[in-house]
């Protein structure tokens, strides 16, 4: 296996960014900024469709859970070639295989996402709610103020989680020719051609460095934020190693 | 009800011991849970262990059959040492001769009210199918509970549960039977029904230890008092004593704490 | 754009005959690995049940490889890596016999066994530790009380988590396509190729997919209804 520190060796640029300068930045630069990007954008869409989700006007929220559930049942390669396909006749013009994933990305985390936020909101004890309108706060402003701030902060970490997922979405660009970093792998797959699994233990080392020092980072902060909610001493569930984070709601913990 | 010395002392070991605890000590880290416990509970005997919280009433009752380890002293239930080190096997058989009523019930949510008493019947003892479910039958009929075979835990009261709960544990057909605090997790109105279940028990001569807070079943049923704080055992005596000339400071403060109520 | 006309495709043979085929792989690896990561996951389960702690962190390790590197990764690891380090004669015999969908199977089912195990696991700790303590006082063996008492408890629990990811594992079966598998997207995406009919193509697909999907976790919340466990008190 030592062939693997020698292919390091000669393409630790190609898989850090891609064909950069001589073609467009790819590799493990192009899947973070995917990533960054994706979950960013995906943030504002998925506190609008939290809200739709919860609220009174049936107007709202049906559209906002169907397009939830269809999120959740459909496979995200099939969403991809959807947007491939939408969007360009939607827009009038061509888009690049990055765009595409990325307007996918926002979409398919957001839905995901909105999820994570609904369940912090639900999760506030109701006196918030109640205290803040009490005290003369409108609906918006209640959530802006009072609600919000605190649903978002008890659910950085199931965020964080599903940040994680998105970098590991981010490999589906590969079927669509976006060039991150299974593309880069795979372009010195096709290159060598003798040595295929140190090239994909490679690539596989790499998500699992990034991922796992991320979810440990995820799961540092739960601690922190059950410490600093509950003020006791930390339940054992939240100790504990590999458990899935215990804020992280269920339909989205399971994300695929 | 059997006249007993008004001591808390061992006799030796005799035919008509059930459990025996002899300078029974546990620790938790530095905090001592028990200290110094010597007592005995004869055959056909009913206790009763009252005290405050805290002092150590469940601890005792659970290290006879083993759910509590203890530092030093030796157990004897029916003769045999159930704190020394022995297999797996030999503690689980043991155990299945120990009944114990737990005073959040515990019975098996999976399982039908008839299943739960049959289970253990069967897959420790070995009791053929149809003889554990006709065991189990007249045991519900005992508890008064018949028509409740098919029912859930989940479908029954509190008061309904820990009557299966008692049910289960004799299904095992133990010599003794060990009660920690069986209603202090009920309603009130269903108090009665479960302690009148122990009472019928008591008359045929069944040999128990119960831990707790009911005084009037422990004045009306109990052939010995225990009465524990801060882990001793500070006085035993017969109800009659107990209750009207406590001996010892503190099961006189206990008990006029009670009455002010 | 012509309008949306279903039947061009439904009404063309060879068309139907692709849709089928790909339903079927997607259905064979589906289930395949469904199976697979049952297995698999009931052996971690038992393992880690030892309390042998190198067995703990082994079965640790695993999780957290399954859990942190992409599915999509996974798949190309087995087939184009690991697939290469196998002796001849295998390799030779995977070949003709679909190794695609073989090496699909193997990595998706290993995969999800570790999410398998760990919704499992959950399900264990969330039994109340007074059950345990009634088995032992009733004189149950530890295994036997496994298996009677805590087992079939944890499962009834886990089964909403396990309805989740056995609906992620049906969703998973696309990335197949990635190594040449003609499951359903593969199959839809050649249609789409021949009859430039993308949409029509398209909706097909997603209808098949979110009727599964549904259908899972239907029949997830009739398991559960059936097996509600009350919590025991």
């Amino acid at each position: 296996m030592f062939g693997i520190l020698d292919i390091l060796r000669d393409n630790w640029l190609l898989l850090l960014i891609g064909q950069y300068p001589s073609g467009p930045l790819g590799g493990f630069a192009a899947t973070l900024i995917l990533s960054v990007l994706g979950i960013t954008l995906a943030f504002p869409l998925s506190v609008l469709l939290a809200l739709a989700r919860l609220s009174h006007w049936k107007a709202l929220q049906w559209p906002a859970t169907v397009l939830v559930y269809i999120v959740r049942g459909v496979p995200l390669l099939m969403i991809i070639l959807w947007v491939y396909f939408l969007l360009p006749l939607a827009i009038g013009r061509e888009i690049s295989g990055f765009n595409t994933m990325l307007c996918t990305l926002v979409l398919y985390e957001g839905a995901y996402l909105s999820e994570v936020v609904r369940a912090g909101i639900v999760s506030l004890p109701q006196g918030q709610a109640e205290a803040a309108r009490a005290l003369g706060n409108g609906w918006l402003g209640t959530m802006r103020h009072v609600i919000l701030p605190q649903a978002l902060y008890n659910m950085l970490p199931s965020m964080l989680s599903l940040f994680v997922a998105t970098i590991m979405d981010t490999t589906l660009g590969y079927v669509i020719n976006v060039q991150e970093l299974t593309f880069a792998a795979n372009q010195i797959n096709n290159q060598l051609l003798t040595k295929p699994f140190q090239v994909f233990f490679i690539l596989a080392m790499s998500y699992y460095v990034v991922c796992f020092s991320l979810t440990q980072l995820a799961r540092w902060l739960e601690r922190r934020i059950a410490r600093k909610r509950r003020g006791a001493a930390v339940p054992a569930a939240l100790a504990g190693q590999l458990e899935p984070l215990d804020s992280l709601p269920p339909s989205v913990a399971t994300h695929a | 009800m059997n006249p007993t010395a008004n001591t808390g002392g061992p006799s030796a070991p005799g035919q008509d011991s059930m459990i025996l605890f002899s300078n029974i000590n546990k620790w938790y880290g530095d905090y001592q849970a028990l200290a110094d416990i010597n007592a005995e509970v004869r055959k056909g005997e009913v206790v009763v262990v009252c005290g405050p919280s805290g002092s150590g009433k469940s601890t005792l009752i659970r290290t006879v059959n083993r759910l509590e380890d203890v530092k030093s002293g030796q157990l004897l239930f029916d003769g045999h040492d159930i704190q020394a080190p022995m297999r797996s096997a030999a503690l689980n058989k043991l155990r299945s001769r120990i009944g114990f009523v737990f005073q959040s019930f515990n019975l098996f949510p999976h399982l039908s009210v008839l299943d739960n008493i049959m289970l253990s019947p069967m897959r420790v003892l070995g009791v053929k199918r149809a003889d554990a479910k006709a065991k189990a039958g007249r045991l519900l009929e005992r508890v008064g509970l018949s028509n409740k075979a098919g029912a859930f835990p989940a479908q029954l009261s509190g008061g309904q549960q820990q009557r299966v709960a008692i049910a289960r544990a004799l299904a095992m057909e133990p010599p003794a039977m060990l009660f920690d605090e069986p209603t202090s997790a009920l309603d009130p109105e269903m108090v009665g029904e479960v302690l009148s279940v122990m009472r019928g028990l008591a008359d045929e001569g069944m040999t128990m230890m119960c831990v707790t807070h009911e005084m009037n079943f422990a004045r009306e049923v109990a052939d010995r008092i225990w009465f524990m704080d801060a882990g001793r055992i500070l006085e035993t005596a017969d109800p009659q004593t107990f209750f009207n000339r406590p001996q010892h400071p503190r099961a006189q403060r206990f008990l006029s704490d009670l009455r002010a109520h | 754009m012509k309008g949306f006309d279903l039947l061009a495709i439904l009404l063309k043979q060879e068309f139907i005959e692709m849709l089928l085929h790909g339903i079927a792989l997607t259905l064979q690896i589906a289930v395949g690995s469904w199976l697979l990561a049952m297995a698999v996951a009931l052996l971690l389960l038992v393992i880690r049940l030892t309390g042998n702690p190198v067995a703990e962190r082994a079965v640790a390790a695993y999780v957290s490889y399954h859990r942190n590197v992409p599915t999509l990764v996974q798949l190309m690891l087995w087939y184009f890596g690991i697939f290469s380090l196998l002796p001849d004669v295998l390799q030779a015999w995977l070949s003709d016999h679909n190794a695609e969908a073989l090496l699909s199977i193997v990595a998706l089912g290993l995969c999800q066994a570790a999410f398998f195990s760990e919704d499992m696991r959950s399900g264990l700790r969330a039994v109340p530790p007074g059950q345990a303590e009634a088995a032992r006082a009733l004189g149950h063996s530890y295994f036997g009380a496994m298996r009677h008492i805590l087992l079939p408890q944890a499962i009834r629990n886990a089964v909403p988590a396990l309805v989740n990811h056995t609906v992620s594992l049906f969703k998973n079966s696309s990335l197949a396509m990635a190594i040449g598998v003609a499951e359903l997207t593969h199959a839809v995406k050649e249609i789409e190729n021949q009859s430039f009919r993308a949409f029509e193509a398209y909706s097909v697909a997603t209808f098949l997919y979110l009727f599964f999907s549904l259908l899972i976790m239907a029949a997830g919340a009739w398991v559960a209804r059936r097996w509600r466990v009350t919590a025991a008190r």
